[in-house]
């Protein structure tokens, strides 16, 4: 295919050539491995129960297998484009795929941080606290870009949703509250944290607030305002805030 | 002569129904900002803006509303785009990086307010550009849609892809076109539209619905957006705004034919499926440097590359409204998000559409416009403040919103794996250069393509030949098939070859 390729290029091009060359296998490995699974798609008409299948041409099979037969042939063709401008021979050094450890701790702990927000935490615990202590990590993990406060954020948030997911992995146990008081606390802790590394820094003086009232605020809007579903709405503090909605201030103007 | 009095009046009609309603002021003011807020800050973007408010008023707020939250973030988000570009040399969306050329040797020079104020002005009637083509387009090509059978809405689809993956690619077009593919593979997953098979469920009955497209909007959109945005980087030093922001109704009537004509390329790149206001603002600053008789000034601080590229991007935004109010093909990537908008609300945009539908967009488009330009000018320094603030402190919330928009939408913890899935595939591609927005536009468009391609073939008994018996099909086959030799070396070389004999 055409492109703007493969010349002497920058290193940056380079990096990306060696990088391109472990996409395309993986992207040949992926669209063999969906090829195979498409053979088990009824394709000529095949008997499924007794009944006769479809003729080849209204297969669900067709477009799928058009599709990944195109996959494999582009990424064949990415791959040799990758290997005349040399990608496959910097492809096994670190340096050759432009690796760069600052930049991997930093996706590795926002890696985490996510992963565990939304499947450990999402689901299990308050959405207040979560995303309180969410926020709180980001923020200050993140603000001044130093390592070792990308750590302990990732840590903190780690830390809470591995205990939700090994203390209640099944749905029938996501409305027990001690993972919420675990984030809570652990959430606290961070807080003050933050605060004894403030001084003189606007930005992180502002996360206590912005990440109580950024959630309450989000939460209660979609809940109450437009009426839409919310997370784990039996949650520590979201329950009481529901119930006192309903029960303490609705009758106010309702009556 | 009959019918356009009565699309006026319709139009009027719906104009007027939003201008009486209170309720429609609220909504404006408060999306028109937050799109400013999203264009202004570098990181967040005007597709960002449209995903997540699709996410939030999910389909539990009345359409109209719905429609004009999401429209007035839309305009003000890519309008916004021009502040940083314009005071910091950082275009604060892709469609503002053509903004920064000019604006920044402007506000270098002292004339930071003149080039904000010119900027309003353009992106204000260059969004009216849009609209106007939208309202009058629209109704040709719904006319025109209604002879589009399943054989050209297939071949329509794929090109929608394939145009998309071209456009979009910074760095091979292949990678475009592989983006595309895999779009195109995730809309398989789930049962298909004909005979309820099953496709790559894995067993999983979560899967049998297939993905659903916003939390995969949000996953591709959003999540790489956060992950790249967390970065430690200095807000950068904002050049002194000098000079009052007006609009500089002197540079708009000199410039005019230089309005006119970027308006119109900003309509036509955002009618091209998938393409976006970014090519559009290029596209223009191209254009017009080439045509221009003050090109060398161009990158130097002149204002008509300053209204080239702000005319364009913002009437791109009408142009992209056309195919998918009329064929359900988005023409950029907020117009996915807006799509995904349609979809939860129960909307199949296309040839069977409301009419009443398209009057009401064209009428949230002309006030959202206006909500725009007065907010430009009178409250400009509001967002010079909030260009200050660093990324770190929004993106949080951002993600915050991202999974409880995800979350509310399909009610689902599935659809938060879901999109934490496609947010770190979509990172990585991000990280080996492969667009994003052909991947969105193909998880869009593959069920209409699979549904249609199979109908085809399922009506002509297997006939292929069903793709080019018929004028319109056989035309988008040709633009298909070109557009694919278009990249292939050998007919390159040749094209070139025979170019060089030529001259």
């Amino acid at each position: 295919m055409s492109q703007k390729t493969p010349e002497p290029q920058s290193d940056d091009i380079a990096v990306l050539r060696a990088r391109d060359f472990w996409g395309a296998i993986v992207l040949m490995v992926l669209s063999l491995f969906f090829l195979w699974r498409t053979s088990f798609i009824p394709l000529f008409g095949d008997n499924r129960a007794g009944v006769s299948g479809t003729s080849w041409y209204n297969s669900a099979a067709i477009v799928p297998l058009g599709i990944f037969t195109a996959l494999f042939i582009l990424s064949l063709v990415l791959l040799s484009i990758a290997i005349r401008a040399g990608g496959a021979k910097r492809a096994l050094s670190p340096i050759g795929i432009g690796w760069d450890r600052a930049e991997a701790v930093r996706f590795i702990t926002i890696g985490v941080i996510l992963f565990f927000y939304t499947a450990g935490l999402v689901p299990r615990v308050d959405f207040i606290a979560c995303s309180g202590l969410l926020i709180t990590a980001l923020t200050f993990g993140y603000h001044k870009g130093r390592i070792t406060r990308m750590i302990l954020a990732s840590g903190a948030v780690g830390l809470c949703g591995a205990y939700a997911l090994v203390a209640h992995l099944p749905q029938s146990e996501w409305g027990a509250h001690d993972d919420d008081i675990v984030t809570l606390a652990v959430w606290a802790a961070l807080t003050l944290w933050v605060l004894l590394c403030a001084r003189g820094d606007g930005v992180l003086k502002a996360v206590p607030v912005i990440a109580v009232l950024a959630p309450v605020i989000l939460v209660c809007a979609m809940a109450f305002g437009f009426r839409q579903n919310v997370p784990n709405r039996g949650g520590l503090i979201f329950s009481q805030i529901e119930y006192h909605y309903y029960v303490t201030l609705r009758p106010l103007w309702r009556s | 002569m009959d019918f356009i009095l009565t699309q006026l009046s319709g139009f009027g009609g719906a104009f007027w129904a939003l201008v009486i309603d209170p309720v429609t002021y609220i909504y404006l003011i408060v999306s028109v900002f937050l799109g400013i807020t999203f264009g202004a800050l570098p990181g967040l973007t005007a597709t960002l803006a449209v995903t997540i408010l699709t996410g939030f008023f999910g389909n539990k707020v009345p359409l109209d509303y719905s429609l004009i939250a999401l429209l007035g973030a839309y305009v003000g988000a890519i309008y916004g785009g021009s502040y940083p570009s314009i005071l910091l040399n950082i275009p604060g969306t892709a469609a503002s990086a053509a903004t920064a050329m000019d604006g920044y040797p402007l506000a270098k020079a002292g004339r930071g307010g003149e080039a904000l104020g010119l900027t309003t002005t353009a992106s204000f009637i260059g969004t009216l550009i849009g609209t106007i083509a939208l309202l009058v387009f629209v109704w040709v090509l719904l006319l025109l849609s209604q002879n589009i059978a399943s054989p050209e809405k297939a071949l329509l689809a794929l090109f929608g892809i394939l145009l998309s993956g071209t456009l979009m690619s910074e760095d091979l077009v292949i990678k475009g076109w592989i983006a595309g593919l895999v779009g195109l593979a995730m809309a398989m997953v789930g049962l298909d539209p004909l005979l309820s098979e099953p496709r790559y469920t894995f067993g999983w009955s979560y899967m049998l619905s297939g993905f659903q497209v916003v939390p995969v909007l949000m996953g591709a959109f959003a999540v790489p957006q956060i992950i790249e945005g967390m970065r430690h980087m200095d807000v950068g030093t904002l050049t002194e705004l000098k000079g009052r922001i007006l609009p500089n109704l002197r540079a708009v009537r000199r410039y005019l034919p230089t309005i006119t004509r970027s308006g119109v390329i900003g309509t036509g790149v955002g009618a091209l499926p998938g393409v976006g206001e970014d090519v559009a603002g290029w596209v223009s600053y191209g254009v017009g440097k080439s045509v221009s008789r003050e090109g060398r000034k161009f990158g130097k601080g002149s204002l008509e590359g300053l209204l080239s590229s702000e005319t364009a991007n913002n009437a791109c935004i009408g142009g992209a409204l056309i195919p998918l109010l009329v064929l359900g093909i988005p023409g950029s990537p907020p117009a996915a998000a807006l799509l995904g908008a349609f979809r939860i609300n129960n909307i199949i945009p296309g040839p069977t559409i409301d009419p009443e539908i398209i009057l009401r967009v064209v009428a949230i488009m002309v006030l959202a416009s206006f909500t725009m330009f007065v907010m430009g000018l009178f409250t400009a320094k509001i967002f010079i403040k909030i260009l200050r603030i660093p990324r770190v402190v929004f993106l949080p919330i951002v993600m915050v919103l991202t999974t409880i928009g995800s979350f509310s939408v399909g009610g689902g913890i599935n659809d938060l794996y879901l999109m934490l899935g496609v947010g770190f595939v979509a990172y990585l591609m991000n990280l080996l250069k492969f667009p994003i927005a052909p991947l969105v536009i193909g998880v869009i468009l593959g069920g209409l393509f699979d549904e249609t391609f199979r109908r085809s073939l399922l009506i002509s008994g297997g006939d292929v030949f069903v793709f080019w018996s018929r004028p319109v099909a056989a035309v988008l086959l040709a633009l298909n098939v070109a557009l694919i030799l278009s990249q292939v070396p050998l007919t390159k070389r040749l094209f070139a070859r025979l170019k060089g004999k030529a001259f």
